[in-house]
């Protein structure tokens, strides 16, 4: 059964009515992460959000904004431009997803480099509980520190805990100019000198990405790309500088701007996962950059893998395309490796979902985590199973 | 307490770190806020996270509250023992365990103060960016417990966006690690929501920061004004126009007669002062500040000052940050607020609390983070005055009634504490507060944790909150308040 609530006290009670009758719910926003999470049965009850797409609020003077769970992050800062102001995320699918999504998978992009997670920029939620309770946390100024922070707590839950109705950001000015350098050094170890030339620098970039597909790794050609954006001016001295950074040991550097620099950003955010494969998510160090390309080429040396990166978080994508049970194998070996950690599936075939741990270890976070999810959904029927807890 | 669990806590830590006499205990009755105090039952110093785990697990065993405590210096009597408490009192651990340059962390103990990390990560050109006032002496356990902000949280976010990883021991004794060395940890955001739980939820016992690189510029400026609103008028036109300075501080006229008065920052006699700090790559900072200044002169600055020294920046900072300890130059007494405002609203809220100056004849003096709209209204009194007291912490509640009409919160950066618990029914429904002592009894079934912080309590809210007192080695000169 599908339900689309048009108000926040109707995702309350709807939740109140499936728990009583003890029906399980899946929550739904623009199905651009359907295929993410554990292999799960279908939910009794789907509880869409499409109708709650309102912006509540932007005070344009506050630089934040009030949102519902179901709005569309595209649509969303179309709405706030009129401001010259954006909600800067860039996750996948980032013009479809709805913010409740974003938020209940804390999902990102590249410009993370700069402005961190969804967890980082979200100020205040609001939460339907499976006992048909509305209840806030946070609040809708920028600084705040007035009981728990619930918003930080739902990124990441995948709906596990309770369904996000609104949320309030904190927004950025929408810059003035960009461009991007594209370095693309001879091998992993030079690829690994500059992002330790550049994290030492004090160049200020909004996106610091890797690339590198197992290929390329042997035939020695991955990228850095580095975006600045502020004034042109400050932009131009920028790209300046970074160019005689990375260019340094012969490495070629290239630099986009105007249509050409969209194009290279939106490419590089759809290339994984518009492709066949497998997606993983795994962390490193980001000084070890160099043993993590030569650990991804070993996972899988006849096969094509492919990776994207955020270079100073150190936390990438690998888009494994291969049969499953060989996809099981990579991620079996990165799990074994000790360069990469936090080794997620995201994006897969039932048939590997069914042969590998999608989330891996939860370390000794275990009981505490079921110990929360029970606090929030003591019948466990709210999203049960396909996220990580 | 028994004497058989006493017993057990010196077996436990060696009797040299467990304290129970009367005089030893005087100490740990209150943190900052002076006149909120409770006597614990004892004190216990323990140097390693095994310690902790063992103090807490016997306390879980036999039902006995706990109290973690840092360096004692928050403003919300979050660290105020309850009668028959253990205070855990971290100042043992203080060690930095590793500084990782090329990863751009340091791994610390709890009682390492905020300023110890920058210091540690300073030769490499590294900082550690939340900065609280009390730098100099407040720990970076109490900085997690409470999301510690500071002047340069504008730009740069408060202590949730700066730490990576916690060691932590849970009140049944469990020890976690939440966030981690790699990011993107699986699973609901557990890092976020115990940094400012107000050591409710565990007892931290090491922390893992993200440093940053220092800026390659800063610059700062001075401007001062004939009104508060000319002041805030600035703040509105260059966070609409698109800039976010590092910090936008504001004092106004009884704030800077008692800095100068205290410190001599050199401030300019005037109704407002503004301090603007942007940092940076030198090109945005030079274009910027351009931006800046020509805004202060068209909202009529009366004069603009640009720092022309790392030692004129400091000195100009010295002023700000001295100025909760400063108004002891011109009141025997005062009253420290911290409510939060929409930035849009200040002028409005700064005009109700000048009409309630007017109303109660109590001075305030206002010292704010301008740019997120964090007041410090400081209400002065003489407690020599009967009545006078009761009066400030009046004109004090009556001031975050305000910020709460105006859309804010009752708290930026001192925490709820004992203080403010029971003034959160007026920023949150019954059923917010259920929510949040649903998550608070996930993680201590028992209510053992730093009890009767953050939500009110019928016993506690009985009774009436009271005015800051000064503590008698203030009053004697020998130590300022941050």
């Amino acid at each position: 059964m599908l339900i689309e609530p048009e108000t926040a006290e109707a995702v309350a009670a709807a939740l109140k009515q499936a728990s009583d009758a003890r029906q399980s719910v899946a929550i739904r926003g623009a199905s651009t992460k359907r295929d993410w999470g554990r292999n799960t049965a279908e939910a009794d009850v789907t509880l869409g959000t499409r109708r709650l797409h309102r912006v509540l609020a932007h005070p344009h003077g506050d630089l934040t904004t009030t949102v519902e769970a179901g709005a569309p992050l595209g649509d969303v800062n179309r709405a706030l431009a009129g401001h010259g102001q954006w909600l800067p995320l860039d996750p996948p699918f980032g013009d479809r997803a709805t913010i409740g999504g974003i938020l209940a998978t804390n999902d990102s992009g590249p410009l993370r480099h700069r402005y961190g997670t969804p967890r980082d920029q979200v100020i205040g939620v609001r939460l339907a509980t499976t006992d048909g309770t509305l209840a806030k946390a946070g609040g809708q100024v920028v600084k705040n520190v007035a009981g728990y922070d619930l918003s930080k707590l739902v990124c990441g839950s995948f709906g596990a805990l309770a369904v996000i109705v609104s949320a309030t950001f904190k927004l950025a000015p929408v810059w003035k100019a960009s461009k991007t350098i594209v370095a693309t050094p001879a091998g992993a170890e030079v690829l690994g000198r500059l992002v330790g030339a550049m994290m030492g620098s004090q160049l200020e970039p909004v996106a610091f990405e890797v690339r590198a597909d197992a290929a390329d790794y042997e035939t020695r050609t991955m990228a850095l790309l580095v975006r600045f954006a502020s004034l042109p001016s400050v932009v131009d001295a920028q790209i300046d500088h970074a160019r005689a950074l990375l260019g340094a040991s012969d490495t070629p550097v290239q630099v986009h701007e105007d249509d050409g620099e969209r194009a290279l950003w939106f490419q590089h955010g759809e290339r994984l996962w518009t492709a066949s494969g497998a997606i993983v998510r795994a962390s490193w160090l980001p000084a070890r950059i160099a043993d993590v390309l030569a650990e991804i080429a070993r996972a899988h040396p006849h096969g094509r893998l492919e990776m994207i990166g955020r270079a100073a978080v150190g936390t990438g994508l690998i888009r494994i395309d291969a049969d499953p049970s060989t996809q099981a194998a990579v991620i079996e070996r990165l799990r074994r490796s000790t360069t990469v950690g936090n080794v997620v599936l995201m994006r897969g075939p039932a048939e590997l979902k069914s042969l590998v741990d999608v989330w891996g270890p939860s370390g000794d976070r275990q009981a505490l985590l079921e110990s929360v999810k029970r606090a929030f959904d003591p019948h466990g029927m709210l999203n049960a199973g396909r996220g990580p807890l | 307490m028994t004497s058989a669990f006493l017993g057990e806590l010196r077996r436990i830590l060696g009797a040299a770190a467990v304290l129970q006499e009367p005089l030893d205990l005087l100490t740990y009755e209150c943190d900052g806020l002076l006149h909120l105090r409770g006597t614990p039952a004892a004190v216990v110093l323990p140097g390693s996270t095994a310690e902790v785990q063992a103090v807490v697990r016997l306390c879980a065993r036999n039902g006995v509250p706990f109290v973690p405590r840092g360096h004692g210096t928050g403003l919300s009597g979050g660290a105020v023992p309850v009668s028959g408490s253990v205070v855990i009192a971290l100042s043992r651990f203080n060690r930095v365990l590793d500084v990782d340059i090329p990863n751009q962390r340091a791994t610390v103990q709890p009682g390492v103060t905020n300023l110890e990390i920058t210091r540690a990560v300073a030769p490499f050109g590294y900082y550690y960016a939340p900065d609280p006032s009390s730098q100099q002496v407040c720990s970076i356990g109490g900085n997690v417990a409470e999301n510690s902000g500071g002047a340069h949280c504008l730009k740069y976010g408060f202590t949730v966006h700066h730490v990576l990883e916690v060691e932590a021991v849970l009140p049944d004794g469990t020890i976690v690690h939440l966030g981690g060395p790699l990011a993107d940890t699986p699973g609901p955001d557990l890092l976020g929501l115990v940094v400012c739980s107000e050591g409710t939820l565990a007892v931290v016992t090491s922390v893992t920061v993200r440093i940053l690189r220092r800026p390659e510029t800063v610059q700062t400026l001075l401007a001062a004004f004939d009104t508060i609103d000319a002041g805030g008028a600035v703040v509105s036109d260059l966070i609409g126009g698109g800039i976010i300075p590092a910090a936008v501080e504001m004092m106004d006229a009884l704030a800077i007669r008692a800095v100068e008065a205290a410190v001599h920052p050199g401030f300019p006699p005037a109704d407002t002062v503004l301090i603007v700090e942007l940092d940076g790559p030198a090109t945005e900072v030079r274009a910027l500040f351009e931006i800046v200044e020509e805004t202060c002169r068209a909202r009529g600055a009366t004069t603009v000052e640009v720092a022309q020294s790392d030692e004129r920046r400091a000195r100009i900072w010295r002023g700000r940050k001295a100025a909760f300890a400063a108004m002891g130059r011109v009141s025997p007494n005062y009253y420290v607020q911290d409510g939060v405002v929409p930035r849009t609203r200040l002028p409005e809220v700064l005009n109700r609390i000048r009409l309630l100056e007017a109303r109660s004849g109590l001075r305030i003096g206002n010292v704010f983070h301008a740019g997120d709209g964090n007041l410090h209204p400081l209400i002065c009194y003489d407690e020599r005055v009967a009545g006078q007291a009761d009066k400030a912490a009046e004109v004090a509640a009556e001031i975050l009634s305000y910020c709460l009409d105006a859309g804010g919160s009752l708290t930026g950066e001192h925490g709820i504490g004992i203080d403010k618990a029971c003034s959160m029914p007026k920023m949150f429904t019954d059923d917010d507060l259920a929510l949040m002592q649903r998550v608070r009894a996930a993680f201590d079934p028992q209510g053992l944790c730093n009890p009767d912080k953050v939500f009110p309590t019928p016993r506690l809210c009985g009774e009436v909150p009271g005015p800051y007192r000064r503590h008698p080695v203030e009053q004697a000169g020998l130590a300022e308040r941050f």
